[in-house]
C-alpha cells in the first residue's frame, strides 16, 4: 500500500533558505488557488486507482497548507477523503507555520479527520527568525501550539533549526528548552543548509565566518560545521534525557509517536505525490510533476498526464538498493536484511561486502543487530562519508 | 648534381619562447606557397595541441620550401624547426648541425633572452650564418634600434643589417627569404661519397614504423638501401625516401645537402637516435658525424594511476608516447603507499609537465605524480656507488659514507635592476657565483653554479616573481658535488608515505619539514578521525600538524519528494573522493603528493 502525499505549493512568503517550489501569495493572482483545486482533483480521479487497497498514510505538506483560506482548505480535505478514503487509525499529517494558523483553521483541519500537526516553528527566536525571512514570531508559535492543542491534536510534531544565521550555542539551547515545556510529542531538528539558488546562499556561500557567533545576535555569523556538530550533540543528549527516541537522523519522538509516513520513505515503500511538482514512486518508477500552477492545470483539463518529462526515472535494481541503504541508514533501525532480500532477491551482505568488510574495521561504523544493519549513532552527524560508499 | 644542391638552403629559427618563431615560420610557408592561406591551420609546425595552447615547440618539425628569387632561380629550402626550451638543448644542437644558417629572431620589445643567447652559441659552434630578424615592429612599444645594439653588444653580431620584420603582419618576409638565399651557404657534400645522414628528429607512425627526419650530408639514399645506424651497427631496409612539403611527399632518392624522410619498418624510435648517423651497409663511411650522445633525462618522478586497475593502461599509454619520444624513459616501480606505478625519467621539467598532461588529456588518466627528484649518486660504506632517483629508496644514514648531487652551470639575464633579487634567491637556493656580466647598460648577466635540485624546486617560479618576469635561464649539467642531504619522510597517521619522502640540504631541512607539514593540513580535507601529520628525519620528529576529524557530513532531511536529488548529491560526493587516493585509512588528495613543490623557503 502507497502513501499519499499532497502538495500545496503556496507560501505567505517564502523562506531564504528554501529551495523548493512555492508560489508567493502576495504577488499571486486571485484564481490562483482554486485553478490549483480544480486541477488536483482531476489527477486524484486519475491516480485513485494506483491505490487499490487505499493508501497507508497522508502527509500534506508544501508551501504552506494553512495559508489556503477555510473554504480551501475544507475542499481540499473533504476531496482527499472523497478520493482516498482513509479508516480512523490512519495516520494524517498537516504541516503549517505558526503565523497562519487561527482557532478557526485549526478546529477545520482537526475535523476533517487530520490526526497529526507539523509546526515549523524553527525557533524561539524573533532576530533569528527574521534573518532567514520567517513570517512568523515567536509569539504566533506559541499561539499556535495552543490553539493546535484546544482543537485536538493530540499528535504534534515541531520543526526546529539549528545552525541558523547569528545563533549561538545558548540561542538553540533556549529554543529546544522552549519547545520541549510544550510536550510535543514529535520532534524535528534540521542543521541549516544553504541550498543553491536561495537568497540565503547567495548571501553565505563561500563564507565561512571563522568567528562564531556569541552573546548578541550577529546575523552575519553563519556558525560553521563544528557548531552546528555540538548544537547536534548536545540536542541529542538533551531529548534522550528528556524520553524521546531519536528514531532517525532528524528526527526524535515519544515511543509510538514515530511518524509513519515519513517511516515509508525511509524504508522504502511506495508513495504517491499529488498536486504541482509532487513525486511519485510506484515499482521502481519515479516520477515527478511539472512545477508550474497553471500549466499542471492545463495538462490535467486536457486529459493528460501533469508529469515532467524530465523528472521520470526508471530506477535500476543498483539504484533501488542504493536508495534503500542511504535511507535506511538514517534510521536508528537500519535496514533490514531479510526485506532486503524478500525486495531485491540478493544478500545486502554479498552486494555491499567490500563496503562493510572496510568500515567494520575502523571503530565500528556500522553494526550488525540481529536482522538489521545500522549505522553506528555516533557517526550519524557524518554519515555522508559512510552513505556514498552504497550509491 | 653538384649544381642542384647550389639551390639548396638549410636552415632553422633561433627565438626565445614567444618571440614570434612559430609565427614567422607560419608566414615563411604561407609566402611559398608551400601551403594555400585556406589550407594553412594556424602555427602548422606547432602541431600538437599542447604546443598550440603553451606556445611552444616540443616536437621539432622540418618544412620544405620553393621559392623563386629575384634571380629568376627557384630555391629549395629547408626550415627545420627546434624546441624553443631548456629541456630540449641537445635536440636543438642536432637540428642547428643539420643547417648551414639560421635566423635570430628577437623580439624587438623583450630583446635578448638567456635562451636565445645559449641557442646562438650552439649555432655557432655548428659555424652557422646567423642573419638576424627584429620581430614585431609593428607593436608600438617595439624599440628596433635598442634591440639591435643588444645584438652586437651581447652576441658580438653586425645588427646593422638586421631585418626589421613583423611576422604578424607580414612585413619583412620577402626580405627574409632573400637574405637566406643570399647569406646562407648551399650544402656540400659530395652525393657520390659513402652515405652519412644526420638523425634530427624522429617520429613513430603506425604504419610505416619509426620514421628518421634526416639531413644527409653525405651520399645518396633511395628505397631498397640497406642503412646502418652507426652507434647501434644495427641495419633495416629503406622502405621509403622523401622530403617534408611540408606534408611528407615520397622522392626517388635523397642526396646530399636535402633534407627528408627516411622510412625503414623500424619497430622502434629508440633505434633511430636523434644525433645518430645513418650510413649505407653496404658502402659504410668511416666515422659517424660528430655530436651524438644518448639523451639523458635529468629529472625523475613516480607515475601511478590513482585507480589501481589503471596500470596496465598507463603503462600501454607510456610505451605510446616513448614511441615518439625515446627521451622519456621508465620502468616500473612499487610504492607501499600508492601501489604500482612508475619511475619515469625526463629531460626536464617541462618535459615532465608535457608528458604528465599528454597522459591525462590524451589517454584519460587520473595520475598521481610524486614530486620530482634528480639522480643522487650514494656512496655506501660497502663501498658502491647508488644513482639515487627515488627518495625512499636512499640508504639509512648509518650505510652513507657520503652523497653528491648534481650541479648545474646557470647564466641568467635580467635586467640591472634585478641583480639584487637575482642574488639573493641564489644564495637561497645554494647557489656559487662565477661570473657577472653587463651585455648591454642596463642587462647584466649572471653565472652560477646550482644544485639542479633548488631548480626542480620552484627555482624558475621565484626567477619569474622576483624580476616580474624579466630574468631568462638556460642552464647545463656540470658534474656532481658532495653536499650534506638529508632525507625528510612523512607520517600520516603514524604510518610513513614513502612517496612524500625527499631529500634536501640539512640546512634546510627543518623548514622545509615544517612547511611541508602546514601544507598538507590545508591539502588534506577532514575525515572521519583526527589525522596526525609529522614529517622525520630518522626517527626524529621535526615537525606536527594535525587536521581535525569532520564534524559534519550529512543530509539534514531526505524525504519523498527529494530522495533522487539527495542519492545524486551522495554519487556526486563519491566521484570527487575517487579523485583522492586511499593510503592506509586516510585519503589524500593528489596535489599533496606534489605539495613540497609549492612550499617556499
Amino acid at each position: 500500500m502507497p502513501s499519499l502525499y499532497v502538495h500545496v505549493p503556496f507560501c505567505f512568503q517564502k523562506c531564504d533558505y528554501c529551495a523548493f517550489y512555492s508560489h508567493s501569495l502576495i504577488d499571486s493572482p486571485k484564481d490562483f488557488i482554486s485553478v490549483y483545486l480544480e486541477g488536483l482533483e482531476i489527477e486524484m480521479a486519475k491516480m485513485q486507482k494506483d491505490a487499490p487497497q487505499g493508501v497507508s498514510s497522508l502527509f500534506i505538506g508544501g508551501g504552506t497548507p494553512t495559508v489556503l483560506k477555510e473554504t480551501d482548505l475544507e475542499r481540499l480535505l473533504k476531496m482527499i477523503q472523497r478520493y482516498f478514503p482513509m479508516d480512523l487509525g490512519v495516520e494524517q499529517t498537516m504541516e503549517g507555520n505558526p503565523g497562519t494558523i487561527t482557532e478557526e483553521k485549526a478546529k477545520l483541519i482537526r475535523s476533517q479527520g487530520i490526526n497529526r500537526f507539523s509546526l515549523g516553528i524553527q525557533s524561539f527566536n524573533d532576530q533569528l527568525l527574521n534573518a532567514v525571512g520567517r513570517i512568523h514570531t515567536a509569539k504566533q508559535a506559541r499561539e499556535a501550539i495552543r490553539r493546535l492543542r484546544e482543537a485536538g491534536f493530540k499528535n504534534l510534531n515541531l520543526d526546529l533549526m539549528f545552525g541558523l544565521p547569528g545563533q549561538t550555542m545558548e540561542l538553540w539551547q533556549a529554543s529546544l528548552e522552549e519547545a520541549l515545556s510544550y510536550s510535543p510529542e514529535h520532534l524535528s531538528l534540521y542543521g541549516l543548509m544553504l541550498e543553491e539558488e536561495t537568497p540565503l546562499y547567495e548571501r553565505y556561500a563561500g563564507k565561512t565566518s571563522g568567528e562564531r557567533p556569541t552573546g548578541a545576535v550577529q546575523v552575519d555569523l553563519l556558525p560553521d560545521g563544528d557548531l552546528q556538530a555540538e548544537m547536534y550533540e548536545w540536542a541529542v543528549m538533551r531529548l534522550r534525557e528528556a524520553g524521546y527516541r531519536q528514531y532517525e537522523t532528524s528526527n526524535f519522538a515519544r515511543p509510538g509517536y514515530e511518524c509513519q509516513h515519513n517511516l515509508g520513505y525511509w524504508r522504502g515503500a511506495d508513495y504517491i505525490g499529488l498536486g504541482p511538482g509532487g513525486v511519485s514512486c510506484l515499482n521502481r518508477v519515479r516520477w515527478k510533476n511539472i512545477e508550474e500552477v497553471h500549466a499542471y492545470d492545463n495538462l490535467l483539463r486536457k486529459g493528460q498526464s501533469p508529469l515532467d518529462e524530465l523528472g521520470k526515472e526508471v530506477l535500476s535494481l543498483r539504484e533501488c538498493m542504493a536508495e534503500r541503504m542511504i535511507l535506511g541508514l538514517r534510521l536508528e533501525e537500519g535496514v533490514n536484511f531479510k526485506t532486503f532480500e524478500k525486495d531485491f532477491g540478493a544478500d545486502l551482505r554479498d552486494i555491499y561486502r567490500s563496503v562493510l568488510e572496510r568500515y567494520k574495521n575502523e571503530d565500528v561504523f556500522i553494526i550488525v543487530k540481529g536482522d538489521y544493519l545500522c549505522l553506528n549513532p555516533k557517526y550519524a552527524f557524518v554519515a555522508n562519508s559512510i552513505l556514498q560508499e552504497f550509491v | 648534381m653538384a649544381q642542384a644542391s647550389q639551390l639548396i638552403r638549410n636552415f632553422s629559427i633561433i627565438a626565445h619562447i614567444d618571440h614570434g618563431k612559430s609565427t614567422l615560420a607560419d608566414r615563411l610557408i604561407e609566402y611559398t606557397g608551400a601551403l594555400s592561406k585556406r589550407e594553412m591551420e594556424a602555427q602548422v609546425l606547432d602541431s600538437m595541441d599542447l604546443e598550440r595552447e603553451r606556445g611552444i615547440t616540443i616536437k621539432l618539425q622540418a618544412v620544405r620550401l620553393n621559392y623563386q628569387a629575384h634571380d629568376g632561380k627557384i630555391y629549395e629550402l629547408n626550415l627545420i624547426d627546434t624546441p624553443g626550451h631548456v629541456d630540449f638543448t641537445y635536440e636543438v644542437s642536432r637540428s642547428l648541425a643539420a643547417c648551414e644558417g639560421a635566423l635570430l629572431v628577437v623580439d624587438s620589445v623583450q630583446g635578448i633572452e638567456a635562451q636565445t643567447l645559449a641557442n646562438v652559441y650552439l649555432a655557432l659552434d655548428n659555424n652557422l650564418e646567423l642573419i638576424s630578424v627584429i620581430n614585431k615592429i609593428d607593436l608600438p612599444s617595439a624599440e628596433p634600434e635598442r634591440v639591435k645594439q643588444e645584438i652586437e653588444d651581447v652576441i658580438g653580431l653586425d645588427a646593422s643589417e638586421a631585418i626589421l620584420a613583423s611576422a604578424k603582419t607580414g612585413v619583412g618576409i620577402e626580405e627574409i627569404l632573400e637574405r637566406i638565399v643570399a647569406m646562407v651557404p648551399p650544402p656540400k657534400g659530395d652525393d657520390e661519397a659513402p652515405l652519412k645522414a644526420l638523425i634530427f628528429d624522429s617520429k613513430f607512425d603506425a604504419y610505416k614504423g619509426a620514421i628518421s627526419y634526416v639531413r644527409i650530408v653525405e651520399g645518396r639514399v633511395t628505397k631498397g638501401t640497406t642503412m646502418k645506424m652507426m652507434s647501434s651497427g644495427k641495419t633495416f631496409e629503406v622502405t621509403e625516401v622523401g622530403v617534408f612539403a611540408p606534408s611528407m611527399r615520397i622522392v626517388e632518392e635523397l642526396r646530399a645537402g636535402q633534407v627528408g624522410f627516411i622510412c625503414a619498418s623500424i619497430k622502434n624510435v629508440k633505434d633511430t637516435q636523434v644525433g645518430d648517423t645513418i650510413t649505407d651497409a653496404d658502402n659504410p663511411a668511416d666515422k659517424a658525424l660528430p655530436g651524438y650522445r644518448k639523451a639523458t633525462p635529468m629529472v625523475f618522478c613516480g607515475l601511478y594511476p590513482v585507480e589501481a586497475s589503471d596500470y596496465n593502461r598507463l603503462r600501454d599509454s607510456l610505451e605510446k608516447l616513448h614511441l615518439n619520444d625515446a627521451s622519456l624513459i621508465f620502468e616500473p616501480e612499487t610504492s607501499i603507499a600508492l601501489g604500482f606505478g612508475f619511475r619515469c625519467g625526463f629531460l626536464g621539467l617541462l618535459h615532465m609537465e608535457i608528458i604528465q598532461e599528454r597522459l591525462e588529456r590524451e589517454y584519460d588518466l587520473n595520475l598521481i605524480t610524486t614530486a620530482p627528484s634528480v639522480i643522487y649518486k650514494v656512496t655506501t660504506l660497502k663501498g658502491e656507488v647508488l644513482n639515487i632517483d627515488n627518495p625512499s629508496n636512499l640508504p639509512t644514514v648509518d650505510q652513507i659514507v657520503s652523497i653528491e648531487e648534481p650541479i648545474v652551470n646557470a647564466t641568467i639575464l635580467v635586467p640591472s635592476e634585478y641583480v639584487g633579487a637575482i642574488m639573493e634567491l641564489n644564495q637561497e637556493k645554494r647557489g656559487t657565483y662565477s661570473a657577472m656580466d653587463y651585455v648591454s647598460k642596463s642587462r647584466v648577466k649572471l653565472i652560477y653554479e646550482l644544485p639542479l635540485s633548488e631548480i626542480v624546486f620552484d627555482y624558475f617560479d621565484q626567477l619569474k616573481s622576483r624580476t616580474k618576469g624579466y630574468a631568462s635561464l638556460d642552464y647545463e649539467l656540470s658534474g656532481y658535488k658532495e653536499t650534506d642531504l638529508v632525507k625528510i619522510d612523512v607520517l600520516l597517521n603514524g604510518e610513513m608515505v614513502d612517496a612524500l619522502s625527499f631529500i634536501v640540504h640539512r640546512a634546510k631541512s627543518y623548514n622545509r619539514g615544517r612547511k611541508l607539514v602546514e601544507k598538507l593540513r590545508g591539502i588534506i580535507p577532514r575525515q572521519m578521525f583526527e589525522i596526525p601529520i609529522q614529517s622525520v628525519i630518522g626517527n626524529k620528529v621535526i615537525a606536527r600538524e594535525t587536521v581535525n576529524a569532520m564534524r559534519k557530513d550529512v543530509l539534514s532531511k531526505c524525504y519523498g519528494g527529494d530522495i533522487s536529488r539527495k542519492r545524486k548529491l551522495l554519487e556526486k560526493q563519491k566521484a570527487g573522493k575517487k579523485r583522492m587516493k586511499q593510503v592506509g585509512s586516510v585519503e589524500i588528495p593528489q596535489d599533496a603528493f606534489m605539495a613540497v613543490l609549492q612550499i617556499e623557503d
